[in-house]
């Protein structure tokens, strides 16, 4: 998650509260510094779903599917990701309003000492449960919304699901609770970005989170609409434009890129024409701290049934499995040399990521895309869309950057 | 330490869309077979093609086993549902999707 308006704007991230806060109420300073490097743990509660979204990474169904963990197993793993040191946990699903004990769940993490957080489409999100949610410790909303009424709703399957997400957004906002828009961007939509932000922020909501499409779940099933490198590149100088054009107005909105980390690349390029030198370099060192992509390290997702992702994209793969042993045995079982050769990745990274001189601040980008070129786990991703000048390699050369080992 | 009793038995799914298969790997002739997690595929061709993707860089052996054939046992206090006996105790609801929708 890279934060266009922390960046250029200068605006504290949101996301970096919503990340460390809880650990920086510690009184303990090792478990302030043992926070900070475990993962936010997206829990996909649910498989269950109201709506049908075409880019569905967890491939969610309308009717509720076997072995979901219990609400004493779910307390149970957000004991063991409280035990563990898990700063956030990200309720999704699915549709995570589908569990009617959702409200419980969030109180106990919240209890428990983990930042709870929910994503969500929006539509099932009533003045009253948003108040209970609320109540019971919820720290942040986020809502799936991808381009206007008509296209959302093709989007999703479901007329009227534009219509009810807002309502939803209401709903949360009038309960005092910190509200966000996710966008995944596509062909289809792509032209709506602008127009989705201004509609939103007229309403009050100003955060909003870019999604790049990643290849899992149903989102591998329409690659053909993903954008094109060419067409990412232009979406992303919009986000960067739109951004610094509503701060220049004085509506500080907080715009953050998720899911494809040659936007950090990117940023320091774009800050270096647009801003200037010495801020490019400051972003670029904020952008080193940060630490590229994220996958088997500061993000881990745990399924509906209890198996452990590296990434919620990558539900096709487990590390294993929670009801087999806790959450933080699994993670850190650097046995599994998948595990470890991806938190090593500098070593294993090959054609022009080896050479990228934007490799620490990207890492090679998704791997799940990355997979699907039939590569390998280590090979490129295929929607970088910085050019060899930019990384300094020189690809048409036919200079050989292959793995380092 | 007495001998674990193995009697927990961990029968929830792995997986429904697809047939979920564990996968074990070894790396040297000389290493023990490692359970490295599971792939989820329709055929244990395609999950073959899933295991060499990802673990064919370093691994010599793949072994797959369906999931739903494996039948897994833990000690007491290892499962999930072992680990928090007083959280199970305070649990009202089954954690059901439910009327929800």
């Amino acid at each position: 998650m890279i934060s266009v308006s922390k960046l250029l704007c200068g605006l504290d991230a949101e996301g970096d509260g919503l990340r460390y806060d809880a650990a920086d109420k510690s009184s303990k300073s090792q478990i302030r510094d043992r926070k900070q490097r475990r993962p936010v743990v997206v829990w996909n509660c649910t498989k269950q779903c109201n709506l049908y979204c075409q880019h569905c990474y967890a491939a969610a169904e309308t009717e509720p599917a076997p072995g979901e963990l219990s609400t004493a197993e779910g307390k149970q793993l957000l004991d063991d990701l409280a035990d563990y040191g898990a700063p956030v946990v990200l309720f999704s699903g699915g549709e995570p309003l589908a569990r009617e004990d959702l409200v419980e769940l969030v109180g106990y993490a919240s209890d428990a000492g983990i930042r709870p957080v929910l994503s969500t489409n929006g539509t099932l999100l009533t003045e009253d449960r948003a108040e209970r949610l609320r109540e019971a410790g919820l720290q942040y909303v986020g809502v799936s919304v991808d381009g206007r009424r008509e296209r959302n709703d093709e989007f999703r399957g479901q007329e009227g699901a534009f219509d009810r997400a807002l309502e939803g957004i209401e709903a949360s906002q009038n309960a005092g609770l910190k509200t966000g828009l996710r966008y995944t961007i596509t062909k289809a939509n792509a032209p709506d970005l602008e127009g989705i932000v201004d509609l939103l922020t007229d309403r009050g909501v100003d955060r909003f989170c870019f999604y790049h499409l990643d290849y899992g779940g149903r989102g591998a099933d329409i690659q053909d609409v993903d954008l094109s490198r060419e067409e990412r590149r232009e979406a992303v100088k919009r986000v960067c434009d739109m951004t610094r054009e509503y701060h220049e107005r004085g509506h500080e909105i907080e715009t953050l890129l998720v899911g494809n980390y040659a936007d950090a690349g990117y940023l320091v390029e774009y800050a270096r024409e647009h801003v200037g030198e010495e801020q490019a370099e400051r972003i670029e060192g904020y952008l080193r701290r940060n630490g590229g992509d994220p996958t088997g390290e500061r993000v881990a997702d745990v399924d509906y049934q209890g198996n452990v992702h590296m990434t919620q994209f990558w539900q096709g793969y487990s590390l294993g499995n929670v009801r087999d042993r806790p959450f933080g045995d699994i993670w850190e079982d650097e046995s599994n040399p998948l595990l470890h050769a991806l938190r090593n990745r500098s070593d294993h990274l090959t054609g022009k990521c080896a050479g990228c001189r934007y490799q620490d601040i990207c890492r090679g980008g998704s791997r799940l895309r990355a997979l699907s070129t039939g590569e390998g786990p280590f090979a490129p991703d295929p929607q970088c869309y910085l050019t060899d000048e930019e990384i300094g390699v020189d690809t048409a050369g036919g200079v050989d950057h292959g793995a380092a080992d | 330490m007495a001998p674990a009793e193995f009697d927990t038995t961990v029968d929830e799914p792995r997986g429904d869309v697809s047939r979920e298969w564990e996968l074990f790997v070894r790396e040297a002739t000389a290493d023990p077979l490692h359970h490295v997690g599971s792939v989820s595929a329709p055929s244990v061709d395609v999950a073959r093609e899933q295991a060499t993707e990802l673990f064919g860089w370093t691994a010599e052996t793949l072994w797959l086993c369906p999931a739903d054939e494996t039948h897994r046992f833990a000690a007491d206090g290892v499962a999930l549902g072992d680990r928090g006996a007083e959280t199970a105790a305070e649990s009202t609801t089954d954690g059901s999707g439910g009327d929800a929708l």
